[in-house]
């Protein structure tokens, strides 16, 4: 069963005091129940854009979206009652205690139910520090504690944005460690960001790479790596189908809508031979040539 | 509603008066909020008007606006907290994302700002006594209930109304917390009564509720209210402006999500 669906999804940033800003444009993703599934790519990529709207925080300026088989527009309340979302930025209220930070988002969900606090607080090993002011906690605390209030719910589905940001390798070491048993314990999805490759690795079972508002690779971390053969792109907008070019030094092809991007060794080299031979079968609308960029050093990372 | 479903409406209610009372109770400068600028209020528009020698109906029309403007003020900022605590501490997308509604935020965090304002109402109302001869029981008791809830709705509302404006114009309107309940006070009459303001300004006047439960509160002191049935008009403005404040508030929130305040106000 597919967890989250998005369907030709666009986000803009509307202000009445600033540009409005294009931050997602025509995303088109399924994420299967009970995986692990990452979101990855650089800052303003868009990642975390798109976690809000699928977590019903943000609306889209168009397309579709579907959590756990509900329509995100018409059933919001329904659907925020079996997800949560958590940040890299652990702030919760201040003033109040991790434990009654956790009981206060327990009630905002209808629950008060001592025992789901106590099995959170036990199992995120804040047994010391429950009583303590959040303010007061040390920042791999305040994560902890963040990260366990989005399981006050029993989610079915979890967004994580940047779950261990900022913490020490032990720590996120550790909280990874967590992510990963609640996971298989509780057979829930989740959707999580990270600018780390290791932890991608080590948590996602399907990653979507993101850049500049695109999906611009989706796969399994095997297909990802094969990708890292190529180096930089040739995007080619058509009128029609392109069949399979048989050229030197393209290494993979990807299609979306008209869309065509050539993975190629040496786009200086081999874009005459690409536009000569495509222009045989359509025509050419527009082309768009991309050297190795951020996007291909993070991939190049998770070898 | 489903039993089930009404013990979660109840919990996510709640919720925001358990949040709010703990921060209340756990914040020093509560007390001043409750008790120290309601008595400095008190004290010196008591003081002022032994100094000038006014009536005891005088003195009592306007210590009776100094006590209604504190217990409004405690009310309202209540509510107004319900979104900026979340601000403050950077959190409020964890308290959006969830399924507590705008009732839930609004009832539960008002319920606290009552608790305070009727703290408040007796302690001003014991003082008043004490120092200025002021008896704030003069009216009979369900004459003096629905004055005090006629005045914490009027509450609610300009705190609902805080709350659409920090969505609509984020961090900017975190200072219309402070100076509705002024804007408020200049027109409905606090210190004087509405018929000597120009007859333009005294038409707004009219369409604020907290003007028509001070005359109706001031009616037991040998007021007459400038305008007849007070309690049916401010009740019957409280109503119209929760329902238009409720609808208010869902486009805003609609807009929040299109433009992605929700976002900037977490990050």
């Amino acid at each position: 069963m597919i967890a989250a669906r998005c369907s030709d999804v666009w986000m803009v940033y509307n202000s009445l005091f600033s540009e409005n800003k294009l931050a997602l444009r025509s995303i088109n993703l399924e994420i299967e129940e009970n995986q692990i599934y990452g979101l990855l790519g650089p800052n303003g990529a868009g990642k975390t854009t798109l976690i809000s709207l699928m977590a019903t925080l943000l609306t889209p300026a168009r397309g579709e979206i579907e959590i756990l088989g509900m329509d995100a527009k018409k059933h919001v309340k329904k659907i925020r009652e079996k997800i949560n979302i958590t940040s890299g930025n652990p702030n919760l209220i201040w003033s109040l205690t991790p434990r009654e930070n956790l009981r206060y988002y327990a009630f905002t969900y209808g629950i008060n139910d001592k025992r789901i606090i106590d099995e959170l607080i036990e199992f995120f090993e804040l047994e010391e520090h429950q009583n303590v002011e959040f303010n007061r906690l040390s920042t791999g605390n305040k994560q902890k504690v963040t990260l366990a209030r989005a399981f006050v719910n029993n989610p079915l589905l979890v967004f994580l944005d940047e779950p261990t940001k900022g913490l020490d390798p032990d720590i996120a070491r550790r909280l990874r460690k967590k992510i990963l048993d609640l996971q298989r314990e509780k057979d829930i999805t989740i959707v999580l960001t990270t600018h780390y490759m290791a932890e991608a690795e080590f948590l996602c079972d399907r990653i979507a790479f993101i850049n500049d508002g695109e999906i611009v690779a989706e796969g399994d971390q095997n297909k990802l790596k094969n990708m890292l053969k190529m180096k930089d792109r040739i995007i080619i907008d058509a009128e029609g189908e392109i069949p399979l070019l048989d050229i030197d030094g393209i290494h993979y092809r990807e299609k979306k809508g008209q869309r065509y991007t050539f993975f190629v060794d040496n786009s200086e080299q081999r874009l005459s031979d690409i536009v000569k031979e495509v222009s045989k079968f359509v025509k050419i609308k527009n082309i768009i040539v991309k050297e190795a960029d951020l996007e291909d050093v993070f991939t190049e990372l998770s070898k | 509603m489903s039993l089930p479903n009404f013990r979660s409406e109840f919990y996510r209610t709640i919720a925001f008066s358990y949040r709010n009372f703990i921060i209340t109770r756990r914040n020093f400068f509560t007390i001043f909020e409750t008790l120290f600028w309601p008595l400095i209020s008190l004290l010196s528009v008591g003081l002022m008007g032994s100094y000038l020698d006014l009536t005891e109906e005088l003195l009592a029309f306007i210590l009776i606006g100094a006590v209604s403007l504190s217990i409004m003020q405690l009310a309202q900022l209540d509510v107004t907290y319900v979104l900026l605590f979340d601000i403050w501490s950077k959190s409020i997308k964890y308290t959006l994302v969830s399924p507590a509604s705008f009732f839930n935020m609004v009832a539960g965090s008002w319920m606290v700002g009552v608790l305070r304002g009727f703290l408040a109402f007796m302690i001003l109302a014991i003082s008043g006594n004490l120092l200025f001869g002021l008896n704030l029981m003069q009216l009979p008791l369900y004459g003096l209930i629905l004055f005090l809830m006629g005045l914490f709705i009027n509450a609610m509302l300009i705190g609902m109304s805080t709350c659409i404006l920090l969505l609509l114009f984020g961090y900017r309107a975190e200072v219309a917390a402070w100076t509705l309940t002024a804007i408020i006070m200049l027109l409905c009459g606090i210190y004087y009564p509405v018929t000597v303001l120009p007859p333009e300004v005294r038409v707004v006047s009219y369409i604020i509720p907290a003007t028509h439960f001070l005359e109706f509160f001031r009616s037991f002191y040998g007021f007459h209210p400038s305008m007849d049935y007070s309690l049916i008009l401010g009740y019957g403005l409280n109503v119209l402006y929760l329902i238009i404040g409720s609808f208010i508030y869902i486009q805003a929130m609609k807009r929040a999500r299109k433009t992605g305040t929700v976002l900037q106000f977490s990050e």
